[in-house]
């Protein structure tokens, strides 16, 4: 659990953030959100005391951060930022092992891991641990970034605007990556990025920022449907508020469920249970159809979606 | 292996011509008929070779450790102050021609060795100052917060990443400084320094061009030898700590 | 997110300047600030800062020290201007402690004695001028306010120097004693560097030329010329004596042209093969490296070859040409220093003269126009390529 209270962090005279107090769940991923100016990466810097604060208090588990030496607080927290910060003269291999390495890990523990984390992140180790970062694409490199953060198995993830430089497909994959790693490893992680796409997609709670202070916090939900300001309610795009409810719920929220799962008939098409609304909609639209069947991960079809029900309760 | 070959051949080849010089006698008579006296025996040219060798590891040695802690003083957090005029003085420093600087040094330190040892520590140290400086910030923002954030020491940050990563640069101002260095060393013969520029100077104040050629061909060979002994320490490292660059 | 920081270290204390002047202080007060000599060669007596120019002098050089040290410490808007102010005077009226020492220990009858620049007032004037590019760099580059400073500085020295209260400085005694030779020596050594400069110029446009139309010819050029540039100018000077010697011997006619072992030609020769490496490397990139897409677009925009070389091109390569031009001026200058050993002439020879004579000042007379020189070309090609480059140069 991280704990922010009554923080402030100024340079000279300016004031980048203003009295925040900020409260991460173990194990939730908390997402800021904001401009870029708005003081979202300060904070995040203050957490891994990459910048000391002004005023306030920092508590990680309930111990203060001030109290704790400040490598061996970051030592516990993965930390993965825009540009990589990959090594460029180290293989991808020693990147990874970068920490396990500080904190003098046996040979052979740090080699099965480095193994089993390149596995995690969809990179084969055979062709890419002894690559050197330069040989990588973008996306691979932040994979490898990702894997570096994660490999001493730390409580806390830091991450600030992990996927900010890649190209949109890239970005996707990495996002979608990252929400079943998540699930896998449940670490308490602190998200910067400016796209409340990317926040509303992976967040269990947002915290809105603006101009140093936390405008709204809340989870993706409430963000949509009640926020708390106009400034919010213009980051989350007034008009295709609806599209985006639905885009956070699954499929098996709304569906009518067979009594039992069914055997498909052959050739059919359908959603699958993890599918958001939105994507049903869409479906439905296309194929003009009135309901859609669902099928869980083993095939089998499990119920049905209806247009009507999705328009009457979607958003 | 190859790498190696020109810069032992050429060492041994100056070491023999150094060693060997009185067997060419006759050669030296051919260009320099009128004169008795053909080849230079002041001193012998293994001990000149031996000399001027000294000074410029002395001043290589001693340059190399000033410049890199001065330079990464100047990029620590507590030396930033001082970082703008550091890089100021290495850059003006080297507009100053070094015979001036070697000059300049006489009436401080007067004639001998002293002078022209920290003359040429101290113009030496300019453009590995200016490449430590270069190297060091030159290496990506990104990779040093990576590094302090994911629990690097400063000490661990500076060691395991930026002098790895600015070495080749520092590497290659070093090169420039022994250039150099080698050069000033044998004009520092015009101030009582025994190096290889002794033949040089005495065949020019004697008319004897025998001397100069002696003199003239033993700096050469030892600048050559020098200058490839780098080049292959700069592929080597190449291969070894960038190999990215190779593939 | 990142915020700019440097408006709030305008109104920190400076430890550079503090340091400096520390230093300075130290060394003004430890070390001989002049020296007098009863003649050229007998070594002189020193004196300190307090003998030298008295109570009064000693006060206000570390009054002033002081007063700029503490400056740096003010939380005071402007105050590096006036720190500018400060330090600009200081380096302008510096000779007048030279004018005062002198003044003071010059015995009246004797016609040889000299007062000679101690290793005091060097530091202070080396520290006062670290202290001066320190607080300009602060202030962030303005040319204006360079070009003012070198005015004053450099106007100032020149009134003190030819004022009847230096006359007896042995350095500009040096001078008095050869003013002709000093004039044929400064024609020399810029005809000598710059003779140099523009032979190599040409000559390395015709090769980088050369290598971009063929480039398989890029490996060997960019080898010989940097394979010149090893050899140590000694070497270089050294070796072109018995060949050009010969060639005079065996052609005679040679020698009615001026042509001769030693003397001009093997220093000319050494000094274009010298300059050849900075002016290749530099005109080839400068000429090599306009990007293509700006070349597409001005190829799309209708533009012809001609008109893509005269509009595109060479402005943006004009700079990096220069910029290899001051480096090849700056080493041609130190380099002809040298060829003086080879009976170049140009101002090595009061260098070496002084030298071989053990009269100090007479290598001061040919080492400080040397460096002079050099930081001279410096500073005039800086400015040609920063006021040719096309945007403006932000600090």
């Amino acid at each position: 659990m991280i704990e922010l209270k009554h923080v402030t962090r100024r340079f000279g005279p300016t004031v980048a953030v203003d009295n925040i107090n900020l409260t991460i769940e173990t194990g939730e991923v908390c997402v800021l959100v904001g401009s870029s100016g708005c003081g979202k990466s300060t904070t995040l810097r203050m957490i891994n005391r990459l910048l000391p604060h002004s005023e306030g208090e920092i508590l990680v588990d309930g111990e203060d951060i001030t109290t704790m030496n400040a490598e061996q607080l970051r030592l516990n927290m993965g930390y993965v930022i825009q540009g990589t910060g990959l090594f460029p003269h180290w293989t991808v291999a020693r990147n990874i092992a970068m920490v396990p390495q500080l904190l003098k890990w046996p040979r052979d523990r740090i080699d099965a891991r480095v193994h089993e984390l390149m596995t995690l992140l969809d990179l084969d180790p055979a062709t890419h641990a002894n690559k050197y970062p330069q040989q990588l694409s973008g996306g691979q490199a932040q994979r490898v970034g990702v894997a570096r953060a994660l490999a001493a198995d730390p409580n806390i993830l830091l991450m600030d605007e992990p996927f900010g430089a890649l190209d949109a497909i890239t970005r996707e994959n990495l996002q979608l990556e990252m929400l079943r790693i998540q699930k896998q490893v449940r670490k308490t992680t602190v998200f910067v990025t400016h796209d409340i796409d990317e926040a509303l997609k992976l967040a269990t709670r947002i915290a809105v920022m603006d101009q140093g202070r936390i405008i709204q916090h809340d989870t993706p939900e409430n963000i949509l449907r009640r926020p708390a300001s106009e400034f919010v309610e213009n980051l989350v795009g007034k008009q295709d508020r609806g599209l985006k409810l639905m885009s956070l719920r699954p499929v098996r929220q709304l569906m009518q469920a067979h009594p039992a799962p069914k055997r498909p008939e052959p050739g059919a098409e359908g959603l699958k249970e993890e599918d958001n609304l939105r994507l049903a909609l869409s479906v439905m639209l296309w194929q003009g159809a009135e309901q859609v069947p669902v099928f869980n991960a083993r095939g089998e079809e499990t119920g049905v979606i209806t247009r009507e029900r999705l328009i009457q309760e979607g958003a | 292996m190859r790498l190696w070959l020109p810069p032992v051949l050429l060492a041994v080849l100056l070491c023999g011509l150094s060693a060997g010089m009185p067997a060419l006698e006759p050669l030296f008579h051919w260009v320099q008929p009128d004169k008795q006296q053909v080849i230079y025996e002041r001193e012998s040219f293994l001990f000149l070779l031996q000399n001027h060798l000294l000074l410029v590891l002395i001043s290589a040695a001693v340059g190399t450790l000033v410049a890199v802690a001065g330079g990464i003083f100047a990029t620590r957090p507590s030396g930033r102050d001082f970082l703008p005029l550091v890089s100021q003085v290495a850059s003006i420093g080297q507009t100053f021609p070094p015979v001036a600087v070697l000059a300049l040094a006489v009436p401080v330190l007067g004639f001998g060795e002293a002078p022209i040892l920290v003359a040429l520590m101290l113009y030496g140290l300019l453009p590995i100052l200016r490449n430590t400086l270069a190297g060091l910030e030159g290496i990506s923002p990104a990779v040093k917060e990576a590094a302090r954030g994911m629990g690097m020491s400063p000490l661990q940050v500076l060691v395991r990443a930026e002098l790895p990563l600015a070495g080749r640069v520092i590497l290659a101002g070093i090169r420039t400084s022994v250039t150099i260095n080698i050069a000033t060393a044998a004009i520092g013969s015009t101030i009582g320094a025994r190096t290889l520029g002794d033949p040089v100077i005495a065949g020019l104040v004697n008319g004897n061009t025998a001397y100069v050629l002696q003199g003239a061909i033993l700096i050469g060979l030892l600048a050559l030898a020098t200058d490839s002994l780098f080049e292959a320490l700069e592929r080597t490292w190449d291969r070894r700590f960038s190999p990215q660059v190779a593939v | 997110m990142s915020v700019s920081r440097s408006e709030s270290s305008q109104l920190m204390p400076n430890r550079v300047i503090p340091a400096l002047g520390l230093l300075a202080l130290a060394l003004v007060w430890l070390l001989d600030v002049g020296t007098i000599q009863p003649n050229r060669i007998v070594p002189g007596t020193g004196h300190g800062l307090v003998s030298a120019v008295g109570w009064g002098g000693a006060a206000l050089v570390t009054s002033t020290l002081a007063g700029s040290i503490l400056l740096a410490f003010l939380n005071l808007r402007g105050r590096y201007l006036i720190q500018l102010a400060l330090l600009g005077l200081s380096l302008a009226l510096l000779p007048l402690l030279l004018d005062v020492f002198a003044s003071r220990h010059l015995p009246e009858d004797s016609p040889f004695a000299r007062s000679s620049i101690g290793a005091g007032f060097w530091c202070l004037l080396f520290f006062l001028f670290l202290m001066l590019i320190e607080t300009l760099g602060r202030l962030g580059s303005r040319r204006g306010l360079e070009l003012l400073l070198v005015v004053v500085i450099g106007g100032s020295w020149l009134i003190f120097l030819q004022s009847e209260g230096l006359e007896s400085l042995s350095l500009v005694r040096e001078f008095n004693a050869r003013p002709a030779k000093f004039e044929q020596a400064f024609w020399t050594h810029l005809a000598l560097a710059f003779g140099a400069v523009a032979i190599s110029a040409v000559l390395a446009f015709g090769l980088a030329l050369k290598m971009m139309r063929s480039p398989g010819w890029q490996r060997p050029i960019l080898g010989l010329v940097s394979f010149l540039q090893t050899i140590p100018s000694l070497a270089v000077f050294g070796l072109l004596i018995a060949p050009l010697s010969a060639l005079v011997a065996a052609f005679p006619v040679l020698e009615t042209l001026g042509i001769r072992g030693i003397g001009w030609t093997p220093a000319l020769l050494a000094l274009v093969a010298y300059s050849l490496l900075p002016m290749v490397r530099n005109t080839f990139v400068a000429l090599t490296e306009v990007p293509e897409n700006l070349a597409d677009a001005g190829r799309g925009m209708g533009m012809n070859e001609r008109q893509l070389f005269f509009k595109l091109k060479l402005p943006l390569a004009l700079p990096v040409i220069i910029e290899g031009v001051r480096i090849t001026t700056i080493q041609a200058i130190g380099l002809t220093a040298v060829a003086a050993l080879i009976g170049a002439g140009g101002f090595g020879s009061f260098i070496f003269q002084g030298l071989g004579q053990a009269a100090m000042d007479l290598v001061l007379l040919g080492a400080l126009p040397t460096i002079a020189l050099a930081l001279l070309a410096d500073a005039v090609f800086t400015m040609l390529a920063a006021s040719l480059k096309p945007t403006p140069a932000t600090a």
